[in-house]
């Protein structure tokens, strides 16, 4: 009984650690090269859940049957398209005006840029409360032992290693990933050695926004989908990447698994006070180690 | 000891926050309370009471600012000195029974406590964006403590406040009847703002300046800077509770939102539309945002975007606010008249 | 195509025809008589208040067309209230300022409670459209405040006597409840009901766990959701709401958690969660402000629902809208009995008032200005339609079997395990 106990404990965080890594894997990212914090980031994740959901419903009736495996996965590609394409936009209207501007200036503004997401989103797609079943593969739960693991759970756990798997890889063994580290790390030097820096900021801001889309369609069946769904989301990143150490993408991975267990185990010792124990870590990160756990000292 | 470079260039500017002498700003002051003062015999109940939130707005922002426009230290949890001194005020007055001014006293007492606190531990080593997350981090733990406390009404906030009866020697203030509360917003807010003003202008807040423009000089000339950053933190602390407080009376409920990250972001929105290097910048800008949303309140659900839209155009395109601007102008307008050099 | 029934052709037709034939000097006349409309037109309770804005404005041309009130045309004047009780505040001052003494709407607890003292003070009357909280008529109890509809106790007993009579057997009962007061309240009265109904109807005496206290307002509900799973019990009571009632069920679902329970009962979500989740719904009973169904043959239910559709193109208006539509009615009755539309007048005459609404007639209780009436539970199953739900019962529960005696001033007292 205890064991099965601690099995189900385990995948519920490392399922949230997940779901919030899907979402903060692009807010490092652009952090820890622009060094720009994205408050929108939630937004655009947001506007990519909308935009797989829309798209499901476009082309399930035309597939026929029920949606497939295959159809959500590509429904998460096609919102992660979509989301970049805005984030081109915002580059070139908003952020790029935003280099050399204080850090506090930065937040503000993409802080009200989370607020036209928010705006934008309730008048394309109304007020209503969606919700979408995941695929029938996806359903259920397969049992342990006493244990019940849902298969969801299990997918957006898969889902979150493998972009982490596949973000490590391309940063540290394909050209154009080392040289967006490089970048992160010293763009004078870069420039100094010929790389069209702005470019390659562009680029990151490209991936960093498709990562925020991507997230929304993987995660289209995990919670309601509402025009909250963007702050639901933004403390939660927020605490993640700062645990982890800002514009460190395994930061983010390990942090969010840290941050996962510690509210899970929170939440069977101290149900009175949901949400303390992760403030509490939060807190606690920043003031003893402010860097985060994988960050470095500037 | 020299005065800071950013002083001398700024004296010249005709609405210099730096320069700008005490008696000229305590003159506008006055002005602005004698307006403000008309507000009940000009305009609609419901005006009145949003002029009140104004007010208390206003020094929200100033305090803010504080912080921010003379120190440099962007704090995104204001809100947590805010709902500390409201309930506060609603603990003291409605269940211990003090009396008004001392529950407003002591709710400052509280904020200038808490900012002591989340001050010691948060700047001890934190700077820019980690601070800025580290009090948004405080904040909201603090509004999760307050959502969770039975007494003090759980999310349902603490209802059915009184509005104070003053009792001085020799006389008494029914302040219940009608919107006369609102003469001692004016006469309240107005204190802060006079003390918030007269800080600027002293040693103290030279300091501030300095330490903003150059941290590692101002160490070097012996100015402690932690000290001073945390001394800034709490005085803004302090004076946001007590414009917190007065939101008990005047709303006559307080709710947890108040504490709400939400809530933090209204005195940076106010700076900046305003101007964060003048004084005056937060108060213009809790008065126009403030309007902004009165005028489009019919406008249903498009708050946000519009919000999101004027707050982004401000950033890219008036880095100094509406007084940064109007600056400008003038200063163009001077230097034309000026003829070439 | 539309189809037209004979009976709304009739009525129609009627309808038409009396307007037309009225002499011009019964037809409203005379200087408007303003009515506040306070309720959330943005933010998160927007579309709950689109309800009680198509409610209320139906019932305003409604009564128009029979007259008005004193014969006096009555005008809506809406003001948003954000869900935020400064907003609300800020609105309500506005209005009493221009004069307005009648106001209704209100759906957010914080929001009633803000306008309570604010109505005492400058001599106006509000009525609310649905706010849950209880302590309105309790300690937090006004005079000038009114709740024209659902009491939260009689509901939540309501449904405690439903189970009793209706699954007997099932005596071990749980909870997946918010952790905030609305939410506490609401299982509070709900045990209340299972303790004095399960004895009295079912002749057992019924088994209550500790509930599950879920987090509100997050994206992940599974430690709540596995936590639920150890416990051993046939009945589950639901008070978590909206959004996140839907993300907690969604989430649920790969836990198989719903099927563990031999009947589910859902403290208010009305077709909410219903409309989001459709074909994953787990059946369960859930309370209605209002059934179109089980109000068929009231004429004036069925001229509502003709109403509404016409207006709105929607054939199912939520509760909300019912009890704006009863709020107005309750204000245009109590203002006729008196002739007067003076605060005092409406006042006195609301107390007691008996009027008819689209669920019937309705008595309000004059000690704490809170109404009796019918409670409408129905049992929702999903199905396999574009709808994706159906409604495959519902029943009427007599209110005045149900609530609990007036309290004013005082605190809620329970029964508890």
């Amino acid at each position: 009984m205890l064991l099965a106990d601690i099995a189900t404990l385990l995948v519920n965080s490392l399922t949230w650690a997940m779901a919030t890594f899907l979402v903060a894997a692009g807010l490092t990212l652009v952090f820890g090269t622009l060094h720009i914090l994205n408050f929108s980031h939630g937004g655009f994740f947001m506007i990519g859940a909308y935009a797989a959901y829309s798209l499901g419903n476009w082309l399930t009736p035309l597939l026929g049957g029920p949606p497939s495996v295959v159809l959500y996965l590509f429904g998460s590609l096609v919102a992660g398209v979509v989301v970049a394409l805005l984030g081109l936009l915002v580059d070139r209207l908003v952020l790029r005006r935003l280099s050399g501007v204080e850090d506090a200036y930065v937040l503000i503004a993409t802080y009200a840029l989370l607020l036209v997401c928010e705006g934008a989103t309730k008048l394309v797609w109304g007020l209503k409360y969606q919700s979408v079943m995941p695929p029938p593969a996806l359903d259920g739960a397969l049992l342990l032992g006493d244990a019940v693991l849902p298969r969801l759970s299990l997918f957006i756990i898969a889902a979150g290693v493998l972009c982490f798997v596949g973000l490590e890889v391309f940063l540290n063994r394909t050209r154009p990933g080392r040289l967006v580290k490089a970048i992160a790390a010293d763009p004078w030097m870069a420039r100094l050695m010929g790389v069209n820096v702005r470019r390659v900021y562009t680029a990151t801001v490209a991936i960093g926004f498709a990562l925020a889309g991507l997230a929304g369609g993987l995660l289209l069946a995990n919670q309601t989908l509402s025009p909250s769904l963007a702050s639901a989301f933004v403390i939660q990143a927020f605490g993640v990447i700062i645990v982890g150490g800002m514009g460190s993408i395994s930061g983010a991975f390990f942090g969010a698994i840290l941050l996962g267990l510690i509210d899970a185990v929170g939440q069977w010792l101290l149900p009175g006070l949901p949400g303390l124990p992760f403030f509490l870590a939060m807190t606690a990160i920043l003031l003893l180690r402010p860097e985060g756990l994988m960050g470095r000292r500037t | 000891m020299s005065a800071p470079s950013g002083t001398a260039a700024a004296a010249s500017a005709p609405l210099g926050f730096f320069g700008g002498s005490l008696r000229r700003d305590l003159a506008i002051l006055l002005a602005v309370m004698a307006l403000g003062a008309l507000v009940p015999a000009l305009l609609n109940r419901g005006l009145i009471f949003i002029a009140g939130m104004v007010w208390i707005n206003a020094v929200f922002g100033l305090a803010f600012n504080l912080l921010f426009g003379l120190g440099g230290v962007l704090s995104f949890g204001q809100a947590m000195f805010f709902a500390a001194g409201a309930y506060a005020a609603a603990v003291f007055s409605q269940q211990f029974g003090l009396p008004f001014a001392l529950a407003w006293g002591l709710a400052g007492v509280v904020g200038g406590l808490l900012a002591g606190a989340v001050g010691a531990v948060a700047l001890r080593r934190n700077e820019g964006v980690y601070f800025a997350i580290l009090t948004l981090a405080f904040a909201e733990l603090v509004h999760l403590l307050i959502s969770n406390t039975a007494l003090l009404g759980r999310n349902d906030g603490l209802a059915g406040l009184a509005r104070p009866v003053l009792s001085l020697p020799g006389l008494s203030l029914d302040l219940r009847e009608g919107d006369r509360f609102y003469y001692l917003i004016v006469l309240a807010c107005g204190g802060l703002i006079a003390l918030l003003r007269w800080t600027v202008g002293t040693p103290f807040g030279r300091a501030l300046q300095a330490l903003k423009q150059d941290p590692e000089r101002a160490e070097f000339l012996g100015i402690p800077v932690r000290l001073h950053r945390w001394a800034g933190f709490v005085i803004a602390g302090t004076l946001t509770a007590l414009a917190g407080a007065l939101v008990a009376p005047w709303a006559q409920i307080v709710t947890p939102e108040l504490a709400h990250w939400s809530n933090s972001t209204n005195p940076i929105l106010y700076t900046l539309l305003g101007g964060s290097a003048y004084f005056w910048g937060p108060v213009l800008g809790a008065v126009l945002l403030s309007a902004v949303f009165y005028i489009t309140r019919t406008l249903v659900g498009v708050s946000d975007l519009v919000t999101g839209l004027l707050l982004l155009s401000v950033v890219l395109a008036l880095p100094g606010g509406v007084l940064g601007m109007l600056d400008r102008w003038l200063r163009r307008g001077r230097s034309a008249q000026d003829g070439p050099r | 195509m539309t189809h037209f029934d004979r009976r709304q052709i009739l009525q129609f037709g009627a309808a038409a025809a009396g307007a037309l034939a009225l002499p011009a000097h019964l037809r409203a006349q005379g200087t408007p008589l303003k009515i506040g409309l306070i309720t959330p037109l943005s933010g998160p309770q927007e579309f709950i208040g689109a309800y009680v804005k198509h409610g209320a404005e139906i019932a305003v041309d409604q009564i128009n067309k029979a007259g008005g009130i004193l014969g006096r045309p009555v005008a809506l004047e809406i003001r948003d209230d954000k869900a935020n009780p400064a907003a609300a505040l800020a609105a309500a001052r506005e209005l009493l300022g221009m004069g307005i003494n009648l106001h209704l709407g209100g759906i957010s607890s914080a929001v009633v409670l803000a306008l309570a003292p604010v109505m005492q003070q400058e001599k106006g009357v509000f009525l609310t459209c649905g706010a849950g909280t209880e302590k309105m008529n309790h300690e937090a109890y006004s005079p000038n405040l009114f709740r024209p509809g659902d009491s939260p106790d009689a509901r939540g007993r309501a449904q405690a006597r439903l189970m009793a009579q209706k699954y007997p057997d099932v005596t071990r009962w749980t909870g997946l409840i918010p952790d905030h007061e609305y939410g506490r309240t609401m299982w509070s009265i709900f045990v209340d009901g299972l303790l004095e109904f399960y004895p009295a109807i079912a002749k057992k005496k019924p088994e209550i766990l500790d509930p599950i206290m879920m987090p509100y307002g997050v994206s992940d509900y599974r430690n709540g959701i596995t936590a639920a799973l150890r416990q051993q019990v046939d009945g589950c009571f639901n008070a978590t709401y909206g959004g996140d009632a839907i993300t907690m069920f969604q989430q649920a679902r790969g836990f198989g958690l719903m099927n563990r329970y031999k009947v589910v009962c859902d403290a208010a979500n009305e077709f909410l969660v219903a409309r989001g989740l459709k074909q994953q719904l787990p059946p369960h009973w859930t309370g209605m402000h209002y059934y179109a169904a089980a109000n068929k043959g009231n004429a004036m239910s069925d001229r509502f629902v003709a109403d509404y559709l016409a207006k709105t193109k929607d054939p199912e208006p939520l509760g909300w809208a019912a009890e704006a539509h009863a709020a107005l009615y309750a204000l245009a009755k109590a203002a006729e009995k008196g002739k007067s539309t003076e605060t005092a007048s409406v006042i006195a005459n609301l107390k007691g008032l008996t009027w008819d609404t689209v669920t019937g007639p309705r008595t309000m209780r004059a000690e704490d200005n809170q109404a009796v009436k019918d409670v409408e539970l129905v049992f929702i199953d999903p199905a396999n339609t574009d709808k994706g739900y159906a409604v495959s019962q519902y029943v009427k529960v007599a209110g005045k079997d149900v609530i609990l005696p007036p309290a004013p001033g005082q605190k809620l007292k329970l029964r508890t395990a």
